[in-house]
């Protein structure tokens, strides 16, 4: 009996021995407006953690720490997770401006920066030529140019020909609107651009005036609380576009369920009913673990995030960054978006580009449930053009 | 022609719900003599009780004006009682920071229960619209619009045609004087916090089904309620009406006829507010 317990202190022990152990500090929106997708980024990477610690072979010790999507309060809390804490590894800058504001602290620190999003090209130009950055999520660009595709689309093979846009004025809906219209321009779109104020509901008077131009795509960068004022006072000032576009970084919650999002389309990177192997098995592991499944694409980014770094340490054979991050560099997995595999980013100013505009694709609301649309080999189902918007 | 007709009457409907928020908030101001920035946040009760009426008991939004107006009127009794009775003899500034901090606890709490997720309800009429001849009128907001105008008349009549409403007046108008004749100004005061809120939450209903409820939906009516009470004269209930609607056309017709209206919602308030403030001073002087 002693010496069968000997043998199992000493299996133990190994085990311990064999296993690398690393503390990761993980610093997203936890409160505030991108709450949403703040913590369904940390379901995907808890999720993961739990699945790599089960296995044995690497443990990673989470330091979770909220950020609030406000850059005041994302850099005294990254110094103390890279100083109280001494973690090494950060996965974190998941709204741009915090990504921005990051740059320095991060650099200052060289901490191995794994962000799970900050899209925006400002954020690329803060970190150039930083080897420690490993950005998983599409730059802005990407994003445009996936988008472009599908308006390149809608032109040639459905014929729309003009395009009204309206956009919030704050620095989400703004940036780069102008370079946009011209682009839809050259594609051969009349286009109309105007200016609303996220939130405020007052689209009427817009719409109204919009009456005159007759566009065929009414497309609307906002946010999710627009997407139920668009909807109901298109059709209430008597509106008819062919097809009601949006691009909110989220949609309300249960708006499938609402007639009124019927024929809407968006644009995401992934869908709880996308069907490649990863997808599947990202899906029921995380029914079983949360009892319930996600739309939100955030939380396979964290999943992904997390065992991607799993992965690297466990090549790495060790917790040291630098290795990993060679690791990391070296890496090729499939994941619930697609195969991924690092690679500098288009403009050449960081190292390591994880996913581009391949991974984005159109979805439709058909029937209380998002259908992937565009492009074709992804489709599920047809595009429905036109959309049937008016009153019924 | 028929451009500027459907704008007014665009900006004529939604004038008819900024009405009635700004009605609950001047009823504070002007009765309890409180600055009361949480008043958005009873609008936003209103808008998650219709969500949660509508999501869990498949409760129309109608059905539930009732129950917003009685739990509003109880939570602005309560945070009278409890908050604001003891600092009405407090300087202004101290009761400004107290409603100003009940607001950000209020939003918060929203934000614990319910996250941050913006919240729809969906009616079969939400999208339903009259068509007259060339001109358009949203059901929602004509029913709105409509319901504003009865409650609103509603407070009229039992300001003007009570005991309880004429007190209400009275103390509006003289704060020692009605306590001489023997009414109770402390039960006026929550009474009149109370009748506030329950407006707030009555057009939080309204909104739920034409926006969103989230917990930021009230603070955007709070700033433009400040803005009608302003315009209307502090206290002055019967200004409240002509102001709401004055400011809403002014924003209807800019977003129609400014290009790049849109953007300029807010501003063109503030604008409209800044334009009568220095009139009302030069006339003054």
């Amino acid at each position: 009996m002693r010496k069968a317990f000997g043998i199992l202190l000493l299996a133990m022990a190994a085990t311990a021995l064999a296993q690398t152990q690393v503390r990761v500090g993980v610093l997203l929106p936890l409160s505030g407006p991108a709450s949403v997708s703040g913590r369904a980024a940390l379901n995907g990477i808890q999720l993961a953690v739990e699945e790599v610690n089960a296995q044995g072979r690497v443990r990673l010790e989470l330091v979770v720490e909220d950020d609030g999507a406000d850059p005041a309060r994302a850099i005294p809390t990254f110094t103390k997770l890279m100083t109280v804490d001494r973690v090494d590894i950060v996965i974190g800058g998941l709204s741009s401006s915090v990504g921005f504001a990051l740059s320095g602290p991060v650099r200052q620190h060289g901490a191995l920066f794994l962000v799970i999003g900050s899209a925006s090209s400002v954020v690329e130009q803060a970190f150039e030529g930083y080897p420690l950055m490993f950005h998983y999520h599409p730059w802005d660009y990407h994003n445009v140019a996936a988008a472009l595709d599908f308006f390149r689309h809608l032109y040639q093979a459905h014929g729309a020909r003009r395009v009204a846009m309206l956009y919030e004025d704050g620095p989400f809906g703004s940036a780069g609107i102008q370079v946009y219209r011209q682009q839809l321009e050259q594609m051969g779109y009349q286009a109309r651009v105007e200016p609303f104020k996220t939130g405020s509901g007052a689209f009427t008077p817009i719409l109204t005036r919009l009456r005159a131009f007759q566009p065929d795509i009414l497309y609307w960068i906002g946010y999710d609380v627009d997407a139920l004022p668009i909807a109901t006072q298109t059709r209430q000032v008597g509106l008819r576009p062919k097809l009601i576009y949006g691009a909110p970084p989220s949609w309300p919650l249960g708006f499938e369920r609402n007639p009124l999002s019927q024929d809407m389309v968006g644009m995401t990177a992934w869908l709880s009913t996308v069907t490649n192997p990863e997808s599947r098995r990202f899906v029921e592991a995380y029914r079983r673990r949360f009892g319930e499944v996600t739309e939100e694409y955030m939380a396979p980014m964290g999943y992904v995030i997390a065992r991607s770094l799993a992965l690297a340490v466990e090549r790495a054979g060790g917790a040291d960054k630098n290795r990993i991050a060679e690791a990391l560099a070296a890496l090729r997995m499939n994941t619930p978006f697609g195969p991924l595999a690092f690679r500098p980013s288009e403009t050449g100013r960081t190292r390591y580009q994880g996913f581009g505009a391949e991974i984005w694709f159109q979805f439709q609301y058909i029937q209380g449930t998002r259908r992937p649309v565009f492009p074709r080999e992804r489709a599920a189902v047809p595009l429905r053009y036109p959309g049937e918007y008016y009153l019924r | 022609m028929e451009l500027f007709l459907q704008t007014l009457l665009n900006g004529l409907l939604i004038g008819g719900v900024y009405a009635l928020v700004a009605t609950g908030l001047a009823l504070s101001l002007g009765v309890v003599g409180i600055v009361n920035f949480a008043h958005g946040e009873f609008l936003m009760l209103g808008a998650f009780l219709s969500y949660l009426l509508f999501a869990f008991r498949g409760m129309d939004p109608l059905l539930s004006l009732g129950l917003a107006f009685l739990a509003a009127f109880l939570v602005g009794a309560l945070a009278y009682q409890g908050l604001i009775r003891p600092v009405l003899k407090a300087p202004e500034l101290n009761q400004m920071l107290l409603t100003f901090g009940l607001s950000i606890v209020l939003q918060n709490l929203a934000l614990l229960l319910f996250g941050a997720d913006t919240r729809v309800v969906a009616p079969p009429y939400q999208a339903a619209a009259l068509s007259l001849g060339p001109f358009f009128l949203g059901a929602v907001p004509l029913g709105a619009f409509l319901l504003s105008l009865v409650f609103l008349l509603a407070l009229q009549a039992f300001l003007t045609r009570t005991r309880l409403g004429l007190a209400v007046r009275a103390v509006a108008q003289n704060r020692l004087a009605p306590g001489l004749l023997g009414i109770e100004a402390e039960r006026v005061y929550l009474l009149a916090f109370g009748l506030a809120a329950a407006l707030a939450g009555v057009a939080g209903v309204m909104l739920s089904v034409m926006l969103y409820a989230s917990p930021t939906v009230g603070f955007l009516f709070t700033l433009k309620s400040f803005a009608i009470v302003a315009l209307a004269g502090l206290g002055n209930l019967k200004g409240v009406v002509p102001a709401a609607l004055v400011l809403a056309l002014a924003e209807a017709l800019v977003s129609t006829y400014v290009p790049g209206g849109g953007g300029w919602v807010e501003a063109v308030f503030f604008l409209v507010l800044f334009l009568a403030l220095v009139g009302r001073a030069w006339r003054a002087a």
